[in-house]
């Protein structure tokens, strides 16, 4: 069994075919590495230059002094041959081949791919790729992909059969502040694939929730076995490319893997209890849900909404995919009933009826999220309500009728409520162990979009709609009864 | 049930006949309406009595395709004469025939429901189960499970079909028997998982009896020789 960890976790690392050409893999590995952060050490390999970036380099991996664990190799196809029978000379046995010019590439690409893969194998050495974007582990602090993107740490790992396509996804988590675990782009899989990985971010404590890019599997059943393994210790969130006929097309001759029927596949994932979801963007924003609040352990909607279009809208879409919102129960109907103004809705959804009272919906929201009778709560308005205010003293100030000294500390108080209010939401699913989705009133590009509160692993995330937010409880449900059913044996 | 498949194979047919694709299934716990083979206007007599009118007369052989176009299908006949005159018909026409299947006339309720195999190069044996009769290929409201099936994934399987509110008790219909669904599915992703030399499978339509689902049709495609020997 491969030891996957070395990969991750390397103490020391080598870059074949390091350079100074800022334009060259060679160069694009090797700062991200040393720019990134890694604390271990790393050695650029190089025939034509003494020192690279100031860094001494050794003409050969055979020349380094110290132990190596993993090698990028950055050469040209016809090189690595040579550089791999140097790897087992020096006893390296952890690979990250990013050269292209493989099976990706015809025939003789086929060729040189098998006997890769096969020296590989027959010596004992795992490969990522060939023709990979390359690795991260954001708890090792290495960044080690062509794109110098830094997403910030956290549980969710990344399985992407197409490189652009993780490296966006690591982009976007980036710019929302999502922590991400690890990285592989797992390029055309000569030695190790899909299901190596699944695997082993099953088995990885650092990692939360699965997140795959696959556009076609070799070994279908190999597949599906790792995921289902995976998919019972933690979510397994997959989009699957080449829905239509002419996405699979594109998706054979992109990476050389063969693409299955779309129904197969979907049928097939779903099967071993992987989510799935239909772009790229929904991968984020579903995992972050999983890597961020508990399971719902039932169906069951609690909503209080400040207006009542909101509050119809979320019904409905609760209603399309298979949840509930039950009548509000007895105590909870007369401890609102004495708390609320007289033309309140009387029902869930909670309709505060536009009274941006923050300690009247922090009650509202107190009595959903402790009632037996709801799984999660879906809280529309009081996020962002702070920044509705503010924006009419805004306009006052800019007519000269409010001060703009008064208006920043009317900003920092409503920022600090507003925290507040999020830290007390993390509180809530702590205490009872059931998600809840706040939706922003108003939320401008720059805003917090995910709040951490200190010592808790569960984290608020602020919803721009309320159908995004109704998606991902659906999916967290979908799961939670998935792994339910297996586990108890039950319906 | 091997020895039904190398024969076929052996004969270089393509497929089995009706009567042998529903004896297959039969076999792997599928159920099927009642019928029986006849060889001569005297014997399709003797099978409708014993199985009792009305009935059904079907041309029979491992090359027939589109029976039903070629008048090779009369539907529920109700005396021994409209038997034999219909028996004449069928092989009348000149068909190559293994003879003459007898069935049972089965009511039914118009709930129709197809099942299915196929084979995925990389997943192998998969199973389908959706909306069945005319409408199958127009509306493909159909769900697929990777065999072997485990009774989880029947139920899920089920489920999955936008029209599983047929499935329930409709029109004064009681709700189908879903025990009996769940074992015809898994039985025919067994079918599929133990045996190479099958290389499809049509069960169209399933109907329903009473709470029963049962095989009115079926089609079992054979692999062409060797083709089935790599699945797992």
């Amino acid at each position: 069994m491969t030891d996957m960890r070395k990969i991750f976790y390397p103490e020391s690392i080598a870059v074949v075919g390091a350079t100074e050409n800022l334009f060259k893999w060679g160069s694009y590995i090797f700062t991200n590495i040393l720019a990134g952060g890694f604390g271990g050490k790393v050695y650029p390999v190089t025939k034509s230059k003494d020192t690279i970036y100031g860094h001494r380099a050794y003409g050969s991996l055979t020349g380094i002094e110290g132990p190596v664990d993993l090698v990028f190799i950055t050469t040209p196809a016809a090189s690595v041959m040579g550089v791999l029978a140097d790897c087992v000379e020096k006893g390296v046995k952890q690979v990250v081949l990013i050269t292209s010019g493989f099976s990706e590439t015809g025939e003789e690409g086929v060729r040189l791919e098998e006997e890769m893969a096969s020296f590989a194998r027959a010596n004992g050495i795992a490969v990522v790729g060939p023709n990979t974007m390359g690795i991260v582990n954001t708890a090792a602090g290495l960044y080690a992909t062509g794109s110098q993107v830094r997403a910030p740490k956290g549980g969710i790992s990344i399985i992407a059969q197409s490189g652009n396509v993780g490296n966006q996804i690591m982009e976007w988590a980036e710019q929302q502040n999502i922590g991400i675990g690890k990285f592989v782009g797992s390029g055309n899989e000569g030695v190790l694939g899909c299901e190596d990985y699944v695997a082993y971010f099953g088995d990885d404590p650092d990692t939360t929730v699965v997140l795959m890019y696959i556009e076609g599997v070799d070994d279908g059943r190999r597949f599906m076995e790792a995921a289902r393994g995976a998919g019972m210790k933690k979510p397994v969130i997959a989009l699957k490319a080449g829905r239509t006929e002419m996405g699979s097309r594109a998706a054979a001759s992109h990476t050389g893997a063969m693409a299955g029927s779309f129904k197969t596949y979907e049928s097939a994932l779903r099967q071993s209890g992987v989510i799935l979801v239909k772009a790229p963007t929904e991968l984020l924003t579903i995992s972050s849900a999983f890597d961020s609040m508990p399971l719902p352990k039932g169906n069951r909607v609690g909503v209080v909404t400040l207006g009542g279009g909101w509050g119809v809208i979320t019904a409905d879409e609760c209603e399309e995919r298979g949840l509930a919102l039950p009548p509000l129960p007895d105590d909870v109907f007369k401890k609102l009933d004495s708390m609320l103004p007289p033309f309140w809705s009387r029902g869930n959804p909670v309709d505060l009826v536009g009274q941006p009272s923050i300690e009247l919906f922090k009650e509202s929201m107190n009595s959903m999220v402790s009632s037996e009778a709801y799984d999660a709560v879906i809280l529309l308005g009081m996020v962002g309500a702070g920044k509705f205010v503010l924006r009419i003293h805004e306009s006052a100030a800019h007519m000269g009728y409010y001060s703009y000294d008064k208006l920043e500390e009317l900003r920092q108080i409503f920022d600090e409520r507003q925290s507040n209010f999020l830290d007390n939401i993390i509180e809530l699913m702590e205490k009872y162990d059931k998600p809840i989705y706040p939706v922003a009133l108003i939320s401008s590009p720059g805003d917090e979009m995910i709040h951490y509160k200190k010592g808790s692993g569960y984290k608020a995330i602020i919803y721009k709609t309320p159908e995004e937010a109704v998606f991902c409880l659906e999916k967290q449900y979908e799961y939670y009864r998935y792994r339910n059913r297996r586990t108890t044996g039950r319906q | 049930m091997k020895e039904l498949l190398r024969n076929a194979i052996g004969r270089g047919q393509k497929a089995l006949s009706e009567f042998d694709s529903k004896r297959l299934i039969t076999m792997a716990g599928f159920p099927v309406s009642r019928n029986d083979l006849a060889r001569t206007r005297e014997e399709a007599v003797a099978i409708a009595e014993r199985l009792g009118f009305p009935v059904v007369l079907k041309g029979c052989s491992d090359t027939l395709t589109h029976k039903t176009e070629m008048g090779m299908v009369k539907l529920k006949l109700k005396t021994v004469s409209e038997v034999a005159e219909a028996y004449d018909e069928i092989t009348g026409k000149g068909a190559r025939l293994d003879g003459v299947l007898v069935q049972e006339w089965i009511e039914g309720d118009k709930r129709e429901f197809v099942v299915g195999l196929t084979r995925d190069p990389q997943f192998g044996p998969c199973v389908m189960f959706g909306l069945g009769g005319i409408f199958t290929e127009a509306l493909r409201d159909v769900s697929f499970r990777i065999a072997p099936l485990s009774e989880m994934d029947a139920e899920e399987m089920i489920d999955e079909i936008q029209t599983r509110k047929l499935l329930g008790e409709f029109r004064g219909s009681p709700a189908v028997d879903r025990a009996e669904l769940v074992k015809a599915l898994m039985g025919i992703g067994r079918l599929g998982l133990e045996n190479d030399e099958i290389a499809e499978i049509d069960i169209n339509p399933l109907i329903v009896d009473g709470d029963k689902p049962v095989a009115v049709d079926a089609l079992v495609i054979l692999a062409a020789p060797k083709a089935g020997a790599k699945i797992a």
